[in-house]
């Protein structure tokens, strides 16, 4: 079975922020909150590198580990997805969380949190695929269309690469290879082990 | 008589009305540590169709360089 994974190549990223723009519209995301943004390490300075982060769907997420309601889930791909009719909005999944993925609208009085939301990897939440309540709650369901995440598919310099791990890793490596360099697998170390 | 009786009504509708605010649903969920108690996604079952899989696979491959 497959581990759905996000890898972002920092030597192909541009900074261009499609990625982000691709999932505030295929998701409908609303003001306030960014499942997805673009981190520039030394910005303006010679060697820059930027970085598109969400939610990196750790194989021992720690969002689910602190969660009080047990709200999280993870799919049989190794895809991260939690249930807002669980969630109460406590935000210990946002402190838990070493890439600051879970985002919370303030949309009521005395900045009241709502209930958390984050990368789907666009694959919805556990309500019926694509229908006008999961598209509500979650967002876009591509991945029941048989898509890939509207980011990595959007992505022009292919940086962004989403899927099964040993695709992905495949792909970065050929990569690598090519333009005899490094591999810099941001993250990934801290989302999925070690040894990933 | 009827004055009695319409006011006997509206007394009993009135103490209805205000113990409806009273009423709290018997089905809690008690949660257990570590344990998923929301709704099945129905995204799961789809996953293991070999046909919606390969579909799937062809898709991410995609990305590859050419």
């Amino acid at each position: 079975m497959a581990r759905m994974k996000f890898l972002c190549d920092a030597d192909r990223c541009i900074e261009c922020n499609g990625c982000v723009t691709a999932c505030k519209n295929a998701n409908e995301v609303p003001w306030g909150v960014n499942r997805r943004r673009v981190v520039t390490l030394n910005d303006g300075l010679p060697g820059e590198k930027s970085i598109s982060v969400a939610c990196m769907h750790c194989t021992d997420a720690p969002c689910a580990a602190v969660c009080p309601t047990d709200c999280f889930y993870t799919t049989t791909d190794g895809i991260v997805l939690h249930d807002k009719d669980l969630c109460i909005g406590c935000g210990y999944c946002f402190y838990a969380c070493p890439f600051g993925a879970p985002q919370f609208p303030t949309t009521e009085a005395f900045g009241v949190r709502g209930k958390m939301d984050k990368c789907t990897f666009c694959a919805g939440g556990p309500d019926e695929p694509n229908t006008a309540s999961e598209f509500e709650k979650y967002g876009a369901n591509r991945i029941a269309q048989g898509k890939l995440p509207a980011c990595a598919e959007m992505c022009a310099t292919k940086a962004l690469l989403a899927g099964d791990g040993d695709l992905v890793a495949d792909i970065y490596r050929q990569r690598t290879m090519t333009r005899d360099s490094r591999p810099q697998t941001w993250g990934w170390s801290k989302a999925y082990g070690a040894g990933a | 008589m009827i004055g009695r009786r319409v006011l006997t009504a509206a007394s009993a509708l009135a103490l209805a009305v205000s113990l409806t605010g009273c009423y709290e649903d018997p089905d809690v969920t008690v949660y257990d540590p570590g344990v998923y108690k929301g709704k099945e996604d129905p995204l799961l079952a789809k996953l293991e169709d070999p046909e919606f899989r390969a579909e799937l696979d062809e898709r991410f491959d995609g990305q590859r360089d050419r």
